[in-house]
């Protein structure tokens, strides 16, 4: 589009050029602003909640104290922290192994299997809740990490994008170990998971963000107030201190921040997963 | 290799559905075993979409769920394709910062969302109304009236969402090769008409795909109906995922429930079929 340098004269060009950043200034201010006011609020004290003014006038620490102390809020993070990993690690390792033999083996019902993963798709766990609330229970994993990390690991997502990747890996790198005679698991653990990396990094941050987002599956799965992962823990918490707005906006914080600090660290990375999945 | 993720499949989401579509045909009470379960055919279903009071709940938390996810979807794509060219224009600063703020509320999780909001949206001392105050627009209800309950909660998420797909919009706008807009230019096309005739058609396949993925999210809203409304004022917030949690688990009428399951997901298949044959005939025209 540098074409229209050709169209417009130097002035219609500045014109045009300070509109545009207007509207992206004013957009982005309008993104960022409910995370800001939840942070500034967090730091507030509760008399200060209600004043009109933006910045907190004396910013205390105190209502973090309050929620950390107050609420086992740690305990339920490092729930969180858990579950996700788990699923995040389990899910790969399976994955990676599905989706590779779907590339490349040769077996029959090959087409069905990935047929059925693939209409998974369309089956979303609210519709599925309540007898998976019944298989769960009657394998005795309710209120168990177990009942938490196990029905959360299939992703029918994961295995699809990682058959795409396995079936563009060119073929020559497998037959080099197959003309030396290595088994199939040989290749897959020392030719074909070395070669995922990519891959496996950018699905690692997006089922860790799933996970640790997910609420609807823990909130049914657990009673046991010491497995609560944190999105239950402060569903909980909101119900006892609706009207306490600094201690709800401490709490938000404390839940969105590891996400946001994950999202500055890993920006290009997750960038680039996002635009895969979607070409894909 | 495959068995791990296959034996996952079958007993996480196979065996789950199955008896959901059995359930669907029973009699049953969630609090007892499957042996109570007493077969009453289409019974459920009758009573789904009857006139009674369970027919009337359920009605109206399927309408709840086609409103939502209706509007959702035509906020989200325009809002996406608007945003994507915004980023991915040269003629200004500031593109790809404005994409990482845009994405950066994909990160934070719904409940926190939720929460903010809620008090974002407070009729009387949120700052929503305050600015609204402030640009004499008068004071809105949001999300403690019926009429706007419903709306705040798609604005909402929204806010949460559309990041995500201008990302894939900037995808897709990326996809789409210079020569055919310097083509266009020679012919004499304006901005508006290359938008229509290259931009739009050529982004065919990314929209497509974001369709079916905010479809599918849609649906599934839960977290803010669950942390903020409860399905209220007056059932006006009270969404199909809400509604069968509560009457398969809590209130344990798991036959209920399951049928009303199944009738989401049949509404479901029949809406994204409908979506790839649209696509598909549209290809079929263009070729």
């Amino acid at each position: 589009m540098n074409n229209a340098t050709t169209l417009l004269s130097r002035r219609q060009l500045d014109l045009v050029r300070i509109v545009w950043m207007l509207v992206t200034l004013v957009l982005a201010l309008m993104t960022i602003f409910p995370l800001l006011w939840m942070l500034t609020i967090s730091f507030k004290s509760q008399a200060e909640v209600f004043q009109p003014t933006f910045w907190p006038k004396a910013p205390s620490l105190k209502n973090f104290v309050y929620v950390l102390t107050e609420v086992p809020f740690l305990r339920y993070l490092f729930n969180s922290f858990v579950v996700s990993a788990a699923v995040t690690i389990i899910a790969l390792w399976f994955h990676s192994m599905a989706g590779y033999a779907l590339a490349r083996l040769r077996f029959p019902g090959r087409e069905a299997i990935f047929l059925a993963i693939f209409s998974t798709f369309l089956v979303s766990l609210p519709v599925i809740i309540v007898p998976l609330f019944i298989v769960v229970r009657s394998m005795g994993m309710l209120n168990s990490y177990a009942g938490l990390i196990v029905p959360a690991i299939f992703n029918a997502f994961g295995i699809f994008l990682l058959r795409q990747y396995y079936l563009a890996l060119p073929r020559e790198l497998e037959e080099a170990a197959i003309v030396d005679g290595a088994s199939y698991w040989r290749i897959y653990w020392s030719v074909i998971l070395p070669l995922s990396r990519p891959i496996i990094a950018s699905l690692a941050i997006l089922f860790f963000l799933a996970n640790w987002n997910s609420f609807l599956w823990p909130l049914t799965a657990t009673s046991d107030q010491s497995l609560w992962v944190v999105q239950v823990g402060i569903a909980s918490f909101r119900s006892q201190y609706a009207s306490s707005w600094n201690y709800i906006m401490a709490a938000s914080t404390i839940v969105a921040a590891p996400m946001l600090l994950v999202f500055i660290v890993f920006q290009k990375q997750i960038m680039e997963s996002i635009k895969t999945s979607g070409l894909k | 290799m495959l068995a791990p993720a296959t034996g996952l499949l079958a007993v996480f989401i196979f065996v789950p559905m199955l008896l959901t579509l059995w359930l669907s045909l029973q009699s049953w009470s969630t609090q007892t075993g499957f042996d109570t379960a007493r077969f009453i055919g289409v019974q459920n279903f009758i009573d789904i979409f009857s006139n009674s009071s369970i027919g009337r709940d359920f009605k109206a938390a399927l309408v709840n769920t086609l409103i939502y996810t209706v509007l959702s979807v035509v906020l989200i794509l325009p809002l996406s394709v608007a945003f994507g060219l915004l980023v991915h224009q040269k003629l200004a600063p500031g593109g790809i910062v404005l994409r990482t703020i845009l994405f950066s509320t994909y990160m934070v999780p719904m409940i926190a969302v939720a929460l903010v909001f809620s008090k974002l949206y407070s009729p009387t001392e949120g700052p929503i109304n305050q600015v609204l105050g402030w640009i004499g627009i008068p004071a809105q209800t949001w999300l403690s009236a019926p009429q706007t309950a419903l709306g705040s909660i798609v604005l909402l998420n929204v806010w949460q969402q559309v990041g995500y797909f201008t990302v894939l919009a900037v995808a897709g706008l990326t996809q789409i090769p210079d020569s055919l807009y310097e083509a266009a230019r020679i012919d004499g096309a304006n901005p508006v008409q290359r938008f229509w005739s290259i931009t739009l058609p050529l982004l065919g396949n990314t929209l497509l795909f974001s369709a079916v993925i905010a479809i599918i999210n849609s649906v599934q809203v839960f977290e803010p109906v669950a942390l903020i409304t409860q399905g209220g004022p007056v059932n006006a917030t009270n969404v199909l995922t809400y509604h069968i949690r509560r009457v398969g688990i809590e209130r344990a009428q798991g036959g209920l429930g399951s049928a009303m399951a199944v009738t989401l997901m049949l509404v479901l298949i029949v809406s994204i079929t409908a979506l790839f044959a649209f696509a598909r005939a549209r290809e079929a025209r263009r070729a």
